[in-house]
C-alpha cells in the first residue's frame, strides 16, 4: 500500500502540467493549444518572417513568407514560388482562396497575384485597376476580388473582368489609405489606417463609416462606446461579429454593441495588435506579444517568456487573476503576423518562422467549439 | 537616491542621449535634476532662462513621484564653465511652467505629454480618460537584433525619399536634399579604414497614386538600413505603412502633419516639429498675446490644410473663442470673392491663414484691398519670399510661427551655414538643415549600431534628446520633436524674431521621469 501510494505521490509530482490543463480547461468555448510545433528554413520556409498563413479546400497548407510563396508538401518540406515564377513581388502579405476554382489571390508588395492552376499571373498598378501595389489584405466575396491597398481598396470581378477603386473621393473613408477588407454576408468591411472601419453594401451601393468616438488618438475616454481606434490593422467577420485590432487595442461589434479591450485595463496582453482570425465566436489575435483567443468573456492568452519558454493565461469571466502555465513549447515568435484556425489544428505566421498549434483534446472545448 | 533603471547605449559624443528600452524608473529628485541642469548651461542657442525653465519644467512632476525616496546627496559635479549664465524665471514662465508639470504629472507619463501644450488647451484636461497612449514609447518586440549583415555589403544604403520634382514642394525637397548630400558627404570623408561608405538610394515621389509606397518597397528591395523623407503629408503616410511591413526606419525631417506620428509606429523619428506645435504658439499667440476674440481661419482645401489647422481650432476653442469663420480657398485660386465676403461679414479681428506662401500672399493683398483690417497670422512657411512678393504691402505685421531664428549666432548654426554656403553657394533653408541634422541622426545610428536594421531601430527610437544645427531637439513617447518654437513678425520688409519659449539645452533626461 505504501509502495502503491508512494508511486502515486511521484506520478503526481513527475507529470508534465499539459497533463493537468487536459482536464482544467474543459470550461473554455474553444480550443486550447496544448503545444506548438515550429517549422523554419530547415523546412524548406525561406526567410525567418512568415506574413500569412492559410489551408486552402484540398488541405494543402500555404504560406506567404518574405521572400515568396510557399506551399507545404506531403513530405512536410516547403516548396517555394517567388518573382521568377511569376510572383508580382517576394513578399506576400495575403493568401484567399477562391473555393469555387481553387484560385489564390494574393497580395504582395508589388501586386495583386493570382495562383492559378500552377499559373501566377500579375496584376499591378500600371497593368490593372489596382489603386495601388502595395496590396495589404485581400478578401473573396462572390465574383469579387477585394485588395486593400496603400491607396484605395480595388474590387475585380472575375467574371466582368472589371475593376472599381474606392477611396476618399467616391466613399466616405476619410482617408484613403487601406489594410484589410473582409466580406460579412452581403456586406463588405474595409480597414482603413486613420479611417477607422467603412461598411460597403455592393447592391445598394451605400457606405457606413465606424469611428472612434473620441477623435483624440491619445487616449480612450470610455471603453466599449465604438472602435477602439481609427487606424485599423485587420479585420475579421464571422456568425455576425465583426472583430477589429489596431495598434491600440481590440475591438468587437456585435448586433449593435461594441467591446474594446486595452492591456492593463483588460486580459488582453498588448495594445498592438495586427492581426485577428475569427473560427465560430472566437478571436484568435495575433500581437506583438503572442496569441490570444477570446470569445469576448474568456481569454487565453499564449505567450512567450524571457527564456523563450511557453507561457499560458487563462482569463475566465469573474476571476481576479487568470490562471498561469508553463507550456511544454512555445510559438516560434512572440511577433505573430498571421493566424489560420480550423477545427483541427492552427498555424500561426510569425516574424521568425511558422507554428503549428496542436489542440488538446479535451471533450468539453472542442464540443463547445462545434 | 535611487538610481534611474534607463540603460545607456553608447553616447556618441555629441548630445544624444539615449535610453534603451524606455522603462518605467524611479525618478530623480527634483534638487538633482534642478543640480544637473544648472551646471549644463544652456549651450549653443544662449538661450540664458531655459536651464531654470526646464529644469522646472521636467522636475516639477518628478517631485511628486520622487516622494518617499531616501536620498543620498551625490557627489559635487565639476562645473564646466560654457559661458552662459542662468537669469531669473518670470513670474509668467514659471506659471507656464508649472501648469505643463501639473499636466504631465496627472497623466503619469515617462515624456512630455501632449506635445508639450498647456493643460487648459488639452482635450478633456479635466478628466481622467479610461486609457492613455503615449504616456511611454511603444517598443518594437519582433526579432532581428541578432541578424548577420546583408551579404556581399559595400556600401551603406540610406533611402531619400523626395517630394515630386516640381512646385513649391518640389523645391523645398531640392533644399532637403541639398543638406542631407552634405551630410554624408561629410560622413564619407570622415571615416576610418575599414569603414564602409554611406550611400544615397534616391527616390522622387511621383504623381501615381500611393507612389511613396512603391518607393519605399524598392528601398527595402534594395536593403536600405533607413531612409529619409519626407514633405508631403499623405506620401510620409503612406511611406510608413509600408516602413512597418518592411522594418526600415524612417527619419521625418520635414513632414508638418500632426496625424503622422499619431498611427503608434515604432519605426519612425520627426526631427522637424509639426504643426500642432505651431497650432499651440499661435492659439496663445492670438489669443492671448493680441488679444484677439473674433478669430477666421482661412485654409487651403486639402489634407494638409485640414490637420494643419484642426488644433488650432480646437484651441482656440478651449481658450473661449470658436472661429467665428472657417473657410476654404483651392491652391492656386485666382478669385476669392465670396470668401472675401464671408471674412468682412464675420468681422473678425484676427485670420489665421494655412496654405501655400504665394497664395496666402494673394489673398492676404487681396483681403487688405477690401477693407479687412483684421491681424494676420501663419504658419512657418510664411517665411518664404514668395509670401512678402505676393502680399506686398499687406505682408506688414503678418506674424507666424517658426522652428528657430536664422539670423542666430551660435556655433554650430554658424558653422553649418558656413559650410552649406561654401558647398552650394546658397544660404540655408529649415528644409536643409533639418535634411542635415536627419542624415546626422541616422549617420549616428548606423556608425553607433552597424549595418543592421532592427538595432539601427533601437538606437533612433531610444533617443531622447540630439543636439542638431537647427537647435535642441527633445524626443516624446511618439518620437516627435517637441521643442518649443519660436515667433515672427513681418516689419518694414523683414522678418523680426522673437525670443523663442526657452528650450531644454540641460540635458535632462526625459527617461529618468
Amino acid at each position: 500500500m505504501k509502495t502503491t501510494l508512494a508511486s502515486l505521490i511521484a506520478m503526481l509530482l513527475v507529470t508534465p502540467p499539459a497533463m493537468f490543463a487536459l482536464d482544467a480547461v474543459g470550461d473554455v468555448p474553444f480550443p486550447i493549444v496544448e503545444r506548438f510545433e515550429n517549422f523554419g528554413k530547415e523546412s524548406g520556409i525561406p526567410a525567418n518572417k512568415v506574413h500569412c498563413v492559410t489551408k486552402t479546400s484540398d488541405g494543402r497548407l500555404w504560406i506567404g513568407t518574405w521572400d515568396g510563396l510557399c506551399v507545404r508538401e506531403p513530405n512536410g518540406q516547403f516548396r517555394r514560388y517567388g518573382p521568377e515564377h511569376g510572383l508580382s513581388h517576394k513578399m506576400v502579405l495575403a493568401i484567399v482562396e477562391d473555393p469555387r476554382t481553387g484560385d489564390l489571390w494574393l497580395g504582395t508588395m508589388r501586386g495583386l497575384s493570382r495562383f492559378s492552376a500552377g499559373k501566377l499571373t500579375a496584376f499591378t498598378q500600371t497593368s490593372s485597376g489596382l489603386p495601388n501595389n502595395v496590396v495589404y489584405g485581400v478578401a473573396l466575396v462572390g465574383d469579387t476580388v477585394w485588395a486593400a491597398t496603400a491607396a484605395g481598396t480595388g474590387a475585380f470581378n472575375t467574371k466582368a473582368g472589371e475593376w472599381k477603386i474606392y477611396d476618399h473621393n467616391n466613399t466616405v473613408m476619410h482617408e484613403p489609405w487601406c489594410y484589410t477588407v473582409t466580406g460579412a454576408g452581403d456586406l463588405v468591411y474595409i480597414g482603413v489606417w486613420g479611417g477607422g472601419i467603412i461598411e460597403h453594401d455592393p447592391k445598394r451601393g451605400t457606405f457606413k463609416e465606424y469611428r472612434d468616438p473620441d477623435k483624440d488618438f491619445h487616449f480612450d475616454l470610455v471603453p466599449d462606446d465604438g472602435p477602439i481606434n481609427d487606424i485599423t490593422s485587420w479585420l475579421a467577420w464571422e456568425d455576425g461579429i465583426l472583430w477589429q485590432t489596431t495598434y491600440f487595442g481590440f475591438s468587437r461589434y456585435a448586433k449593435g454593441q461594441w467591446q474594446t479591450w486595452v492591456e492593463t485595463r483588460s486580459p488582453l496582453p498588448s495594445n498592438f495588435t495586427q492581426f485577428v482570425w475569427p473560427h465560430k465566436r472566437a478571436a484568435w489575435v495575433g500581437s506583438d506579444r503572442g496569441v490570444s483567443v477570446t470569445d469576448g468573456k474568456f481569454w487565453v492568452n499564449y505567450l512567450v517568456g524571457d527564456k523563450g519558454e511557453g507561457l499560458v493565461e487563462i482569463h475566465r469571466p469573474g476571476a481576479t487573476q487568470p490562471e498561469k502555465r508553463t507550456m511544454s513549447t512555445a510559438l516560434a515568435n512572440q511577433f505573430v503576423l498571421g493566424i489560420y484556425v480550423d477545427d483541427t489544428e492552427a498555424w500561426f505566421a510569425t516574424s521568425k518562422g511558422l507554428s503549428r498549434g496542436v489542440f488538446a483534446k479535451t471533450k468539453t472545448a472542442v464540443a463547445a467549439a462545434k | 537616491m535611487k538610481t534611474n533603471s534607463t540603460s545607456q547605449l553608447q553616447d556618441p559624443g555629441n548630445g544624444a542621449r539615449l535610453s534603451q528600452p524606455p522603462q518605467r524608473s524611479e525618478p530623480a529628485s527634483l534638487s538633482i535634476l534642478l543640480r544637473r541642469s544648472a551646471v549644463r548651461g544652456c549651450g549653443a542657442w544662449n538661450s540664458r532662462a531655459s536651464g531654470r525653465l526646464c529644469a522646472l519644467l521636467f522636475a516639477l512632476p518628478l517631485a511628486a513621484f520622487a516622494a518617499g525616496y531616501d536620498e543620498k546627496p551625490e557627489p559635487p559635479t565639476p562645473k564646466k564653465d560654457d559661458g552662459c549664465v542662468n537669469e531669473p524665471l518670470t513670474p509668467e514662465q514659471i506659471q507656464g511652467a508649472q501648469a505643463r508639470a501639473r499636466a504631465y504629472a496627472a497623466t503619469n507619463s515617462l515624456y512630455p505629454y501632449y506635445a508639450n501644450t498647456p493643460e487648459e488647451l488639452v482635450p478633456f484636461s479635466k478628466i481622467e480618460p479610461f486609457y492613455r497612449y503615449w504616456t511611454s514609447r511603444l517598443p518594437f518586440r519582433g526579432p532581428g537584433k541578432d541578424y548577420p549583415p546583408p551579404p556581399n555589403l559595400k556600401s551603406l544604403k540610406i533611402g531619400l525619399l523626395s517630394p515630386a520634382p516640381y512646385g513649391p514642394e518640389g523645391a523645398r525637397g531640392r533644399r532637403t536634399k541639398k543638406g542631407v548630400e552634405m551630410a554624408f558627404e561629410e560622413a564619407n570623408a570622415a571615416r576610418r579604414p575599414g569603414e564602409l561608405p554611406f550611400e544615397i538610394f534616391y527616390r522622387e515621389d511621383a504623381p501615381q497614386w500611393g507612389s511613396a509606397a512603391n518607393i519605399t518597397v524598392e528601398f527595402a528591395d534594395n536593403e536600405v538600413l533607413g531612409f529619409l523623407g519626407t514633405i508631403d503629408g499623405d506620401a510620409t503616410h503612406v511611406a510608413l505603412r509600408a516602413t512597418l511591413k518592411l522594418e526600415t526606419y524612417m527619419i521625418n525631417t520635414s513632414d508638418p502633419d500632426p496625424t503622422l506620428t499619431e498611427t503608434q509606429i515604432p519605426w519612425l523619428t520627426r526631427v522637424f516639429p509639426d504643426d500642432r506645435q505651431q497650432c499651440v504658439r499661435l492659439a496663445e499667440l492670438v489669443v492671448k498675446q493680441h488679444g484677439c476674440q473674433r478669430i477666421a481661419v482661412f485654409r487651403e482645401s486639402s489634407r494638409p490644410g485640414r490637420v494643419g489647422v484642426m488644433h488650432f481650432v480646437n484651441y482656440i476653442r478651449r481658450l473661449g473663442v470658436p472661429p467665428v469663420q472657417h473657410v476654404f480657398f483651392k491652391p492656386g485660386d485666382k478669385s476669392i470673392g465670396p470668401q472675401v465676403e464671408a471674412i468682412k461679414a464675420a468681422d473678425c479681428d484676427a485670420v489665421l491663414f494655412y496654405g501655400q506662401p504665394d497664395d496666402v500672399g494673394r489673398f492676404a493683398a487681396e483681403f487688405r484691398r477690401a477693407g479687412i483690417k483684421a491681424k494676420f497670422f501663419g504658419f512657418d512657411r510664411l517665411k518664404e519670399d514668395a509670401f512678402g512678393k505676393a502680399a506686398g504691402a499687406a505682408a506688414e505685421g503678418t506674424t507666424i510661427c517658426y522652428f528657430f531664428n536664422p539670423d542666430r549666432a551660435d556655433q554650430p548654426w554658424v558653422e553649418f551655414v558656413e559650410k552649406f554656403q561654401k558647398r552650394y553657394g546658397e544660404k540655408p533653408d529649415i528644409y536643409a538643415a533639418y535634411g542635415y541634422d536627419g542624415a546626422k541622426l541616422m549617420i549616428q545610428g548606423v556608425r553607433a549600431t552597424g549595418p543592421n536594421r532592427y538595432r539601427i531601430r533601437d538606437y533612433l527610437a531610444g533617443l531622447d534628446e540630439y543636439d542638431g544645427v537647427t537647435g535642441h531637439m527633445i524626443f516624446d513617447g511618439r518620437w516627435d520633436n517637441i521643442v518649443p518654437i519660436a515667433t515672427a513678425q513681418f516689419r518694414e520688409g523683414k522678418w523680426h524674431f522673437e525670443a523663442t519659449t526657452p528650450v531644454a539645452r540641460d540635458k535632462v533626461k526625459l527617461s529618468q521621469r
